[in-house]
Order: C-alpha cells, then sequence, then structure tokens
C-alpha cells in the first residue's frame, strides 16, 4: 500500500463500501422476507445468475475491505508496539484474505 | 452565601510519590460565582496549590481543567451548575507539572504543524488584501479558538497518539487556513494532512464539539478537510 493510500484512500473506502454493504445488506434482508429461495437448487440457481454473482463477489470485496480498514484503525490506535502490531495486522490480512477467496470459490462452483 | 465541597487533584512532583485528591469545604460562596473564583478561594485556604489563571472572563484560555470529568473553563463555569463535591482535575493526557498545571508542549507543537499562518507566494501588494463578506464568513466558527486546550485533551485519538495525531484544536486550525480566501497554500496543506495518522485518527468521537467553551465544532472542520481533500482527489 502506497503512503498516500494510508489516510483518504482508506477512508474513502470504508465509506464506499459501508454504502454498498448497506445497499445490499437491505436488498438481501428483503430477498429473504419476500422470496426467499426454498430448495438447496432454487438457492444454486438465484445464486448463479450472473448479476447476482457479480453483485455477491462485489459485497464480499466490501466487506473485507470495510473490515480490514475498521480493525486497522482499532490496531493503530491501541498497539502501539510495532511488532506486534505488524504481527497482528499479518494474521488479520490472512484471516481476511482466505475469508474472501472462500467466499469467492464457493460464489464459483456453484456455476 | 453558600458552602460547597471540592475535591481537587493534588501532585507535587518533589514531594508527591504519586498524585492524591484533596477534599476541602468552601464557606461564603455567592451563588453566581464561577469555579475560578472557588479555586481563588481554596488557594487562599491552602496556597500551595496550583493552577493557572489570566483573564477571567473566557478569553485567553489559560485556566481550563477537567470539572466533574468534562473539560472546561474553571472562570466561565458557573458553581450553580456543578454537583457536589465538585471534581476538579488536570486536563486529562497531558504530564502534569504541578497540581492542576499541565505541559501543554504536545499541544503547541500540533498547533505549529498546521502552519497556522498565511501563506502568500504572490508578491505583496500595495494594498490591503481584500476580502468579500461571503469569504470572510468562511472563517466563522474557526478563528474563534482560543487554544485552551479543552478539546484535544478529551480527544481519545489524541490520548493514544499525540505524538502523531494533530488533534481537533490543531485541525481546526488547519481548516481555518484553507478556508482562507487568502491562502495560497491550499494543495501544500492538504498534501501535508494525509497520511494516516495527522487527520485520519479522528474517528468523529466529538468529544471536542462537546466541551468545546466557545461553541466551536472541531469535528465539522474535520469533516470540511476531509471533503477538499476528497475533492482535490477527484
Amino acid at each position: 500500500m502506497s503512503r498516500r493510500a494510508s489516510g483518504l484512500r482508506a477512508w474513502l473506502l470504508q465509506r464506499i463500501s459501508a454504502i454498498y454493504i448497506a445497499l445490499f445488506g437491505l436488498f438481501f434482508l428483503f430477498t429473504m422476507l419476500l422470496a426467499a429461495p426454498e430448495s438447496y437448487q432454487d438457492w444454486q440457481r438465484w445464486i448463479a445468475r450472473p448479476l447476482m454473482s457479480l453483485s455477491m463477489v462485489i459485497f464480499f470485496i466490501a466487506l473485507v475491505t470495510h473490515a480490514w480498514v475498521g480493525i486497522r484503525d482499532v490496531i493503530m490506535d491501541y498497539v502501539s508496539t510495532l511488532s506486534i502490531r505488524l504481527l497482528l495486522l499479518s494474521l488479520i490480512g490472512v484471516i481476511l484474505l482466505g475469508s474472501l477467496s472462500a467466499a469467492i470459490m464457493a460464489l464459483l462452483s456453484v456455476r | 452565601m453558600v458552602s460547597m465541597r471540592f475535591s481537587i487533584y493534588r501532585y507535587d512532583p518533589d514531594k508527591d510519590s504519586q498524585p492524591y485528591m484533596k477534599d476541602y469545604e468552601i464557606d461564603g460562596l455567592e451563588t453566581d460565582m464561577m469555579l475560578l473564583d472557588a479555586l481563588k478561594m481554596i488557594k487562599a485556604q491552602d496556597e500551595s496549590l496550583s493552577f493557572r489563571h489570566s483573564c477571567g472572563e473566557g478569553v485567553c484560555g489559560s485556566d481550563a481543567v477537567n470539572i466533574n470529568g468534562s473539560n472546561g473553563l474553571a472562570c466561565i463555569t458557573p458553581l450553580s451548575s456543578l454537583k457536589t463535591p465538585v471534581e476538579v482535575r488536570p486536563l486529562p493526557g497531558q504530564p502534569v507539572i504541578r497540581d492542576l498545571v499541565v505541559d501543554m508542549s504536545q499541544f503547541y507543537k500540533q498547533y505549529r504543524a498546521v502552519k497556522p499562518y498565511l501563506v502568500v507566494k504572490d508578491p505583496m501588494p500595495e494594498v490591503e488584501f481584500r476580502q468579500s463578506p461571503e469569504e470572510r464568513e468562511e472563517l466563522d466558527g474557526l478563528y474563534e479558538c482560543i487554544l485552551c486546550g479543552c478539546c484535544s485533551t478529551a480527544c481519545p485519538s489524541f490520548w493514544w497518539n499525540p505524538d502523531k495525531f494533530l488533534g481537533p484544536a490543531a485541525l481546526l486550525q488547519a481548516c481555518r487556513f484553507l478556508s482562507d480566501s487568502r491562502d495560497q497554500a491550499t494543495e501544500e496543506r492538504l498534501d501535508d494532512l494525509e497520511d494516516a495518522y495527522k487527520l485520519f485518527r479522528c474517528h468523529t468521537i466529538m468529544n471536542c464539539a462537546q466541551v468545546c467553551p466557545k461553541g466551536l465544532n472541531p469535528t465539522e472542520a474535520i469533516g470540511k478537510i476531509k471533503q477538499k481533500m476528497t475533492k482535490q482527489l477527484i
């Protein structure tokens, strides 16, 4: 991450991802309330639609980005020892990237 | 005439191994008195007590203290507004020199870091710098800061990173000079604030706006800076 990415870009990413997560979350909630897929096959068909899988992939990217900026903020505030901070940030990074890959692989396997 | 109980933070690094709270019972207070008047009466009773004060009317900003857990100026805090016993402590998060007197060096250092003066690159004009009333209005809510330090020392982000996060007072001043039509260093100022700490440790906690004795809103000013930065990026 470049030096310029650490301040304004991180903040903007947090805002933009928040908006997407909120909108997608609402859409998902209403879909589940009004027209929830009934069977496993319904679920697969629902998710396999190109627009649906694309918006889901974007959702998971937004979620991981948002979580990264937020957790990084907390660690920057409360963990001042550089070595522990580096360790925690790497750990969180691995967990988030791992989760994202798992989510995307699961979405791709439906196709 | 009323009497009130006070609990005052006491610490003399030469004598005390630890800070402690000392209780005082003060008689003969008038209902319209300010906390500063009471502190002066306590000092008359116990002259070892140290605190800063000067103008006594909320203009100089030297008697900022922590009153019942909230920062404010002793000279404009009416005694009638306070629950007893009134707990008076030094501004939080700052090194204590003695009793209620804190070392403000870090605070002033962050203030200096935002270049709190007009930067003009054009040759100096023969006449005054002209400003329209609208341009002048842009500075309202920004120029009134008296640098008492109530806001920055109430800010958790400033407590955690006082050396790297500029703090609400300095950022309010940064916004004041970014908003000035006569200043010609907008881009440099914005570039200078663009890192993970100086500005972006602000998490809009808004303690600053809550405690400001002049009723200013540093959080809003920080938001304005973020807007200006975003505009510059796009």
